[in-house]
């Protein structure tokens, strides 16, 4: 897949963190921190189909955290180091299930949400969250992974009634 | 076509990004160096927000509600809400009259002195991190006065009608205010003479307070009210802050109470600052 170009991710990610600003008040009731803004991220590192200049990782990670009135250099460092590991391991991906991948991906939010709590909420630093989060991402990754061939299986179930 | 892994120059092009990371990290923690930024970008955002709202969805509303036969009950209802909230914030000064200012000469003689016209200020909610405030330490709220003022409010309390909110900690058009519940406010408290620091716990509607049970011999009840001791000169004194919800012994001596706050920042979006003598 080629990388969509620069003003595209930009519009992107400000949704997504438009949206986990939305969410996640309501999802931290339960327990769960989505962190729609670093999977998006980290699903356009992927799905690239070249690797991802660090320089541009963290240009985007001081954009989040300006737009998020986060910490700067929290998501530009955590940014760095995840296109990182995606780019290192991109030909090893291809050897994985979606479930492990998913699996990775679910582990990479709970990095990702433990390390921004150990900043921004080290007093009430909760592995519940850390947890349960680690599950639901999973499955929220594993649920946008299924998606198309979901979609596959309902069209051809509605072609053999044509 | 398969990706190549990074190269050993972009592997250090990497390790340089996440140094520089973790420095700018550093720096705003330490240092708090790029709040400007922050501010101007929040200032400016609100400003846009409005604008594009006046400029596009407002005529619309207007026109919408010219034709209604509805409008003038609308406008009234919303004139009339407006009324209310204020009035629910005067009420609260004036039922704690004798608490804000020791008595009625008092406070007309420190609004002559500081040539105060109000006693305080309708302000508006114009930014709320809620996420924030639900999952992080810090609490933070951006607020704005209705009436255009002069006035640099750095240092003044907010209030809405159930008591005190927190502090205006800078002034750049919008206000900033931190709450109480944030790890980095502290609010002089006073129990049955004692006095104590309680410090933001992050959680929302809970701060706490330690104090030795060497110096503080009476001992302390859940349920118990607590107000505000006046000291630091940024709180008036005697306001309800609100209840002890739990007691927990650190060591021997010292003794950990959790506060339950009376107010509630989510409730309305009417507020008051007063002015910092």
């Amino acid at each position: 897949m080629k990388a969509p170009g620069i003003l595209k991710t930009i519009l992107l990610l400000f949704l997504a963190n438009y949206l986990e600003s939305i969410t996640a008040p309501a999802f931290i009731k339960i327990y769960v921190a989505l962190p729609l803004t670093f999977l998006v991220f980290s699903g356009l590192v992927y799905k690239s189909s070249k690797n991802i200049n660090p320089i541009y990782a963290f240009c985007l990670g001081i954009f989040v955290d300006l737009i998020s009135n986060s910490l700067f250099g929290l998501n530009a460092m955590l940014f760095c180091l995840f296109s990182y590991v995606i780019n290192s391991y991109s030909n090893t991906f291809k050897l994985f299930s979606y479930l492990q991948i998913c699996i990775f991906f679910g582990a990479a939010s709970m990095f990702f949400i433990g390390l921004s709590n150990l900043f921004l909420a080290i007093e009430n630093f909760s592995y519940l969250i850390l947890f349960v989060s680690f599950f639901i991402n999973s499955g929220f990754a594993l649920l946008i992974t299924m998606s198309p061939i979901y979609r596959l299986s309902i069209d051809r179930r509605l072609s053999e009634y044509d | 076509m398969a990706r190549v892994a990074p190269s050993s120059s972009s592997k250090a092009l990497y390790f340089l990004c996440i140094l520089v990371g973790a420095i700018l990290l550093y720096v705003d923690i330490t240092y708090k160096s790029f709040d400007t930024i922050k501010n101007t970008y929040i200032s400016t955002t609100i400003s846009t927000k409005f604008l594009f709202k006046k400029i596009t969805i407002d005529p619309f509303i207007y026109l919408y509600e010219l034709s209604s036969s509805k409008s003038q009950l609308i406008n009234k209802n919303r004139n009339l809400q407006a009324a209310l909230d204020k009035s629910y914030l005067e009420n609260f000064i004036v039922s704690r009259g004798d608490k804000f200012f020791m008595d009625d000469e008092a406070m007309i003689a420190l609004m002559n002195k500081y040539e105060i016209d109000q006693i305080f200020h309708a302000s508006k909610i114009k930014l709320f991190d809620t996420t924030k405030y639900f999952c992080c330490d810090t609490h933070i709220m951006y607020i704005d006065v209705i009436s255009s003022s002069d006035i640099n409010f750095t240092g003044s309390a907010v209030i809405n009608s159930e008591g005190i909110l927190g502090q205006v900690i800078s002034d750049n058009g919008v206000k900033k205010v931190l709450l109480l519940t944030d790890t980095s406010h502290y609010i002089p408290l006073e129990i049955e003479g004692y006095f104590c620091n309680a410090k933001g716990s992050g959680r929302p509607g809970i701060i706490s307070c330690t104090y030795s049970s060497l110096i503080w011999t009476n001992p302390v009840s859940n349920g118990q009210k607590i107000y505000s001791s006046g000291l630091g000169g940024i709180y008036p004194r005697g306001i309800p802050i609100g209840y002890v919800q739990g007691i927990t012994n650190i060591d021997e001596t010292n003794i950990k109470i959790d506060i339950k706050l009376i107010t509630n920042p989510l409730k309305e979006s009417m507020l008051g600052i007063i002015e910092s003598q």
